[in-house]
């Protein structure tokens, strides 16, 4: 446990020490925020875009790039598993999103006069599983593409089209009918809609069920195919 | 029970025997050297011996434990630099040394380790704004961190200039002077001569030679290790 929390700790500061993610995951979404004159109806799609940068537009480069300048093998002959290290950046992006969430429902609550959610504790949870289920993603592409550049470049074009159709950062009824077809089968809808039923404080089970099926259907799937070198 | 013991390490890539029945064992409290050049099988042997690879054949023991079945409780006794590792381009100096002290149970003080290894100036720097020499400072001291009983190295001096390469001779004579177990693995034989105790000359996946330095020179009839290599190496083909 003592390994595995200065592990966090470790990745949650590098994590903090890379101007990209730190841009991406709380000033950007705050830009979005004040171009849209502070409507609180974006903010549970840009907490879903929040995550998505993190899950599928930074970790899968981190990770590819840790086996590819072989840092997990040298972590490997320590006592902490290299699995462990993949559990720390979890965990850092998860706290990380967390961070940049708070700031923005934040401003929007106090500078723009914002409605508060309406159920923090769903909203928290469904931030939690669309969290967890863009990081599952993100091993998955980190486990089919070998090198760090490649596994960056799918994240960013995997990461792009689904914050746009899923409805993360446009709301999906601006987009034309065929496009919205295609927001229907991506992982972040789910995310979105389960993030919007926590704002509002509606329960709604649907959707933080397919979240946790895309979850272990994805950690399965990169478990499977994941190579430490 | 010996420190390391090896009998009959064999291990195959497709058609290539990277390791070819190698037996040899290390006492406790040796500086033992693997000694040949790229493709001699060094490597391999030495990460059966950290239990990165599985043997095909025969039997590794460290401090009486299988490595490939033990990994990581032997990872708390064993301290071990590999060739071309490295860490996260961002991550410094000090942090580096203070995350891995809290991998183990009983680790050296991380900052004494920082000290000794001269590592105190770079502290506040990042991994990825260190010259080549420095990295392989950092990645010594923190095959050390741990207060390991036996220390493996891989390329201990590759990348140093020749200040930088007294230096880590220095500091591996003080280890031994601990009582530590070291196992070198070089192509530099001026290194092994100066450092072991006793040596495993490795050729094309065997060991053609094995005993202290001075007995191998003195049963080749060479005036030095790299001379007795190349005897030797000659006569195995």
């Amino acid at each position: 446990m003592k390994a595995f929390t200065a592990l966090t700790n470790t990745e949650l500061r590098l994590l903090l020490r890379d101007p990209a993610s730190m841009f991406f995951m709380t000033a950007f979404p705050l830009m979005l925020l004040v171009l849209k004159r502070g409507d609180s109806g974006a903010v549970p799609g840009y907490l879903a875009m929040i995550a998505a940068i993190g899950g599928m537009g930074a970790l899968p480069g981190v990770i590819a790039s840790y086996r590819e300048r072989k840092v997990l093998k040298r972590l490997a002959v320590t006592p902490v598993t290299p699995v462990m290290l993949l559990g720390a950046q979890l965990v850092a992006q998860i706290l990380a999103g967390l961070g940049g969430s708070v700031l923005l429902v934040g401003v929007s609550i106090t500078l723009f006069d914002g409605e508060p959610p309406g159920n923090v504790l769903l909203l928290a949870a469904a931030y939690l599983l669309c969290a967890v289920m863009v990081c599952a993603l993100g091993f998955v592409i980190a486990a089919l593409v070998r090198n760090a550049r490649g596994a960056n470049l799918v994240g960013m074009l995997v990461m792009f089209p689904m914050i746009f159709l899923s409805g993360a950062a446009v709301p999906r009824k601006a987009l034309p009918d065929s496009l919205r077809q295609i927001g229907d089968f991506l992982p972040l809808t789910p995310a979105v809609e389960a993030l919007g039923h926590g704002w509002a404080g509606t329960a709604a089970v649907f959707p933080f069920m397919i979240l946790a099926g895309i979850i272990v259907a994805g950690t399965a799937t990169a478990a499977a195919l994941f190579r430490w070198e | 029970m010996e420190t390391i013991e090896v009998r009959d390490l064999r291990k195959t890539y497709g058609d290539t025997h990277a390791v070819d029945g190698v037996t040899f064992t290390v006492h406790s409290g040796e500086t033992f050297g693997i000694v040949g050049h790229n493709g001699a099988g060094k490597t391999t042997t030495v990460e059966c011996l950290i239990g990165l690879k599985r043997p095909d054949a025969g039997t590794v023991r460290v401090l009486g434990e299988d490595p490939a079945q033990r990994r990581r409780a032997l990872a708390q006794r064993i301290g071990a630099q590999l060739q071309d590792s490295s860490l996260p381009e961002r991550l410094k100096v000090a942090e580096a040394l203070r995350l891995f002290g809290r991998f183990y149970r009983e680790p050296a003080g991380w900052r004494e380790v920082m000290a000794r290894w001269g590592l105190e100036s770079l502290a506040g720097k990042a991994f990825g704004d260190l010259s080549g020499g420095q990295r392989q400072r950092l990645m010594l001291a923190l095959a050390l961190v741990g207060d390991p009983e036996v220390v493996v190295l891989d390329e201990l001096t590759t990348g140093l200039d020749p200040v930088a390469r007294r230096e880590t001779w220095r500091l591996v004579n003080d280890l031994k002077a601990a009582g530590t177990t070291v196992v070198l693995v070089s192509h530099y034989f001026d290194e092994m001569e100066a450092l072991c105790d006793r040596v495993a000359v490795f050729a094309r996946g065997r060991v053609v030679a094995m005993g202290s330095p001075g007995e191998i020179i003195a049963r080749t009839g060479t005036a030095s290790l790299e001379e007795a290599y190349f005897a030797l190496e000659g006569a195995g083909r």
